[in-house]
């Protein structure tokens, strides 16, 4: 079925089949990989994906489901001239990265915390990215990094 | 190595690799797209044990989408997985299985959906057989024998002095046993390969793995090629933790044989299931530990029985066994000690590396126990801790000497400054309990015992004066390219920028080994150093010469070579580069680092192991809900000695992340099994630590000088396992006053054991 879509504000038209997720939609259709799958049945939430702003696990989501949305990706975050989005510039500076496989989700999950409450306190935090796994770091640099995400973007906002 | 005035070594640059990850641009191995590209998906046992009767492919055949099964008659080689000795292992299972999850052929399609909808309609005829589940079922006497040899893996025993005659001088005697159980790797990108035959013979295969040299092997053996036709290629890694070092060597050489037979690129992707299912985790374990001591808290012997249940393949448990015997005794000094280590066969997912390696589990019995003593003689449980302690000069329970870098007195003293200086919280006591829980422990760096321990790297400098550094050990999230980015930069003079490290590529660098026992810091760091190291010669040798002075008036420093008497009289180092070049200097140097050889006694492992120890004392504060048997971590400390620290951030990383899976190991993860099968092959049922999970960790670093690590540096990936788990433990004993002999102390095992104790 023929769906359409804003991707990372570029529109997108596409013919998927009825049963495509919209994880392989993304990855495959669309060659953006930065979206990763760590568990298929949203447990993990590597394949996080902003829909209208929310975040969602693409991989239990259907392609059709984005009829008429606009989705982010990791790779809509980057700025004009590959400048960094403050959340990435936050999560490399905090050293919130280590193996980077959960990375893209939990920095769209960031982005998503951060637009509904630009300064979090640490339980909303720890809520906001509850279903985003990291094995390698123990969170404790991605509390930290999505701290100075805030203040960066509280920043730029004044 | 003076560490004077170092510019790059000791500072928390930036992840060399941070930036393709915080946006996505990293290719994982599952990232790579090709217009042929072929999916593999492996028919796995459901049951534990039996024996294969008849494999039929016909209907799975004929799924759209599938175009070829592959059975163990297609594999051309050995069909041998498994990387130690007794060599046990099948690719494709060809006549018994031995646990569940265990794969027995391999259906290749157009999409994974269509592979795995071929490997549902393969129709395998497996006349079960009684499983044998656990070490008691495994050691019976009459039992099956899993294996031809038996149920005994490997065993080896410790012995250091007389232990019968210090028991019998014992003033006081304790023993007791311990158990663990499994645990599972749960990185986040599962195990992946791409396998590409690249037409001139030879097959290049992408690999999220951890060790590409043991995966090229395996490989070339399975296709009956030599290991010059395969080449590896570590793309970027998506986590490890031992787990992708066997896992990998499997899938790899399957999507291999599939390649070639089908002249097609073909992924494997394992599914989070078969991950959990079909790949290694953390030895079970049963320990049984005794300790005789002085009344002044002296421990004058230990005798230690560790058995491992390794499931159903050696794969690295004769190591792990190794591992776990020689650190049973903990860091402490005691004049006699016999432990025996033995790993068993048992029809379960095969069991192998994992962060710590035997460690964590020999480690929470040390520990445990340690606190049992201090509380029988009414002592501190850190002063009976520094009064065991090894100091440099001590032998520990291999009889190996240190004369440097033992920081175990350090870290404790350290630990107590902080722990003094702690208010325990006591609020509302009649719902909750609070205790404060403490644990020492130690892990020697470099492969050890585990046999030769070497490292290649080249490092090249270009004529721009930017830097290029080869080496054959693996970036799994840990940091080491930055380590090894650093160690250049540090040597050459120059600024982080100017240097790349390169993802491992068997081609092009010497076969350094498995990245594993937290040894790339120190042995591969020399490597770099090394190779660095000549190259910087050839510069100076140059600038000498432009300078028209002696070499030795010459330093390397902010991408300038300079004279040392006038930091004013400086050549930009591209102008040295290009000079260099064109005079004929080697700007190119391969080099090598072997660690010192391990030399010991086989029957009582006396002698030198390890080329150095990282030393570590963790403290852990908890408050428990008596209602609920809920456990927050109020505090938790861990102080390591890991000899010079390269990077403060990642070095923080390493102890934070490891931490909170010692925590998981100790509170939360257990693979629960039911006739063999792994009932919570999930993320949802396994309870991997979430943020919300996560435990307030601060890391302060005793930094000593390890004279066998460049600059002085050690480890610090592994041992963090240990300190937190086995802290964690003594923590909770501390306030329920129960001695928990369990690993996981799960809430709901908190709550019973309080219930009962009303």
């Amino acid at each position: 079925m023929l769906i359409e879509f804003i991707c990372n504000g570029q529109p997108i038209e596409v013919d998927v089949p009825a049963d495509m997720r919209a994880l392989d939609l993304i990855r495959d259709e669309l060659g953006l990989t930065g979206t990763k799958c760590g568990c298929s049945k949203g447990e993990c939430g590597a394949c996080t994906i902003l829909v209208n702003g929310l975040p969602e696990c693409s991989c239990l989501l259907l392609a059709p489901k984005l009829q008429g949305r606009k989705i982010t990706t990791i790779e809509g975050l980057e700025g004009p001239g590959r400048k960094l989005h403050p959340i990435q510039e936050a999560f490399l500076e905090e050293g919130a990265v280590q193996c980077g496989f959960c990375t893209p989700g939990m920095i769209l999950s960031t982005k998503a915390l951060l637009d509904r409450c630009p300064s979090p306190t640490v339980a909303e935090i720890e809520e906001g990215l509850s279903g985003n796994i990291c094995r390698c770091t123990g969170y404790t640099k991605i509390v930290k990094a999505v701290q100075s995400a805030a203040l960066k973007l509280n920043g730029t906002n004044l | 190595m003076k560490n004077k005035n170092l510019k790059q070594v000791g500072r928390s640059v930036l992840k060399v690799d941070g930036r393709e990850l915080v946006t996505g641009k990293a290719k994982f191995c599952s990232d790579f797209q090709f217009s042929d590209l072929l999916h593999g998906y492996a028919c796995r046992s459901n049951i534990a044990a039996g024996i294969i009767k008849k494999i039929e492919t016909t209907v799975a055949e004929n799924i759209p989408g599938v175009v070829a099964v592959i059975l163990p008659e297609d594999i051309l080689g050995n069909n041998i997985i498994g990387i130690l000795p007794p060599f046990d292992q099948p690719l494709l299972a060809d006549r018994e299985i031995r646990y569940a999850g265990e794969s027995y052929c391999l259906v290749i399609a157009t999409s994974q959906k269509a592979a795995k909808a071929g490997a549902r309609a393969i129709k395998a005829t497996i006349e079960p057989l009684s499983p044998i589940l656990t070490i008691d079922e495994a050691l019976a006497e009459g039992a099956r024998k899993i294996h031809p040899s038996g149920n005994i893996t490997a065993s080896k025993n410790l012995i250091k002095g007389n232990v019968e005659k210090a028991f019998s001088e014992a003033d006081v005697i304790i023993e007791d046993t311990f158990e663990t159980s499994n645990q599972e790797h749960a990185y986040m990108e599962t195990e992946t390969v791409c396998a590409i035959p690249t037409g001139d013979g030879r097959v290049t295969v992408h690999a999220s793995c951890q060790s590409p040299f043991h995966i090229r092997g395996h490989i070339a053996a399975n296709l009956n090629v030599p290991a010059a036709q395969v080449k590896v290629i570590q793309a970027y890694t998506g986590g490890s933790f031992g787990g992708k070092d066997d896992a990998a060597t499997e899938i790899g050489s399957l999507a291999a044989i599939a390649a070639l037979k089908l002249d097609h690129p073909v992924v494997i992707a394992n599914e989070r299931e078969e991950s959990i299912t079909g790949s290694s985790l953390r030895h079970a374990s049963r320990i049984n530990y005794r300790v005789a001591a002085k009344k002044d808290g002296t421990i004058i012997g230990k005798e230690i029985d560790i058995l491992l249940d390794g499931g159903a393949y050696a794969a690295e448990s004769p190591f792990v066994v190794m591992k776990a015997l020689i650190h049973s005794a903990g860091p402490y000094k005691i004049d006699h000690v016999k432990v025996k280590s033995t790993a068993i066969y048992t029809n379960k997912t095969y069991c192998g590396a994992f962060r710590g390696f035997g460690v964590p589990q020999v480690t929470f019995a040390c520990e445990s126990i340690m606190d049992e003593l201090a509380n029988k003689l009414k002592m501190d449980p850190l002063e009976i801790r520094k009064k065991n302690a090894l100091k440099p000069g001590d032998p520990n329970a291999t009889s190996q000497i240190f004369q440097k870098s033992v920081g175990i007195v350090e870290t404790i003293d350290k630990v107590a400054e902080v722990s003094d200086a702690y208010d325990l919280p006591t609020e509302d006591q009649d719902r909750y309990l609070y205790g404060t829980g403490f644990a020492s422990m130690y892990q020697g760096i470099s492969n050890g015992a585990e046999g030769i321990d070497v490292v290649g790297a080249s490092v090249q400098i270009m004529q721009d004066g930017s830097a290029l550094v080869s080496i054959g050990l693996t970036e799994l999230g840990q940091g080491s390219r930055t380590v090894f980015a650093q160690i250049a930069a540090e040597v050459l003079g120059l600024s982080m920028d100017k240097v790349m490290v390169k993802h491992v590529d068997t081609d092009s660098v010497h076969d350094s080994g498995p990245t594993v026992a937290s040894r790339s810091t120190t042995v591969g760091g020399m490597a770099v150093y090394k190779a660095a190291g000549e190259v910087k010669n050839s510069l100076l040798k140059m600038a000498a010469i432009m300078f028209k002075t002696e070499e030795e008036n010459i330093v390397l420093k902010d991408n300038f070579a300079q004279l040392i008497f006038d930091d004013k009289a400086k050549i930009p180092l591209n102008e040295v580069c290009v000079a260099a070049y064109w005079t004929g200097f080697p700007l190119m140097n391969l080099s090598f680092s072997k660690a010192p050889e391990s030399k010991y006694d086989q029957d009582t492992t006396q002698g030198n192991i390890y080329i150095a120890y990282n030393y570590g004392t963790h403290m852990m504060s908890v408050r428990i809900d008596k209602l609920t048997g809920e456990v927050k971590v109020l505090k938790h400390l861990a102080v390591h000695d890991a000899g010079k620290v390269v990077n403060p951030k990642a070095f923080e990383g390493q102890i934070e992340g490891a931490s909170l899976t010692g925590f998981g190991l100790a509170h939360l993860e257990k693979i629960q099994y039911k006739n063999g099968v792994i009932l919570n092959p999930n993320l949802a049922d396994y309870a991997v630590p979430t943020i919300k999970d996560r435990i307030p960790s601060e890391t302060i670093s005793v930094e000593t000088y390890n004279p066998t690590g460049p600059y002085g540096v050690k480890g610090i990936g592994e041992p963090p396992v240990s300190g937190a788990a086995a802290s964690f433990a003594n923590a909770v004993a501390k306030a329920t006053g129960i001695r928990f002999k369990k690993l996981p102390i799960t809430r709901q095992v908190i709550l019973e054991a309080i219930n009962r104790n009303k």
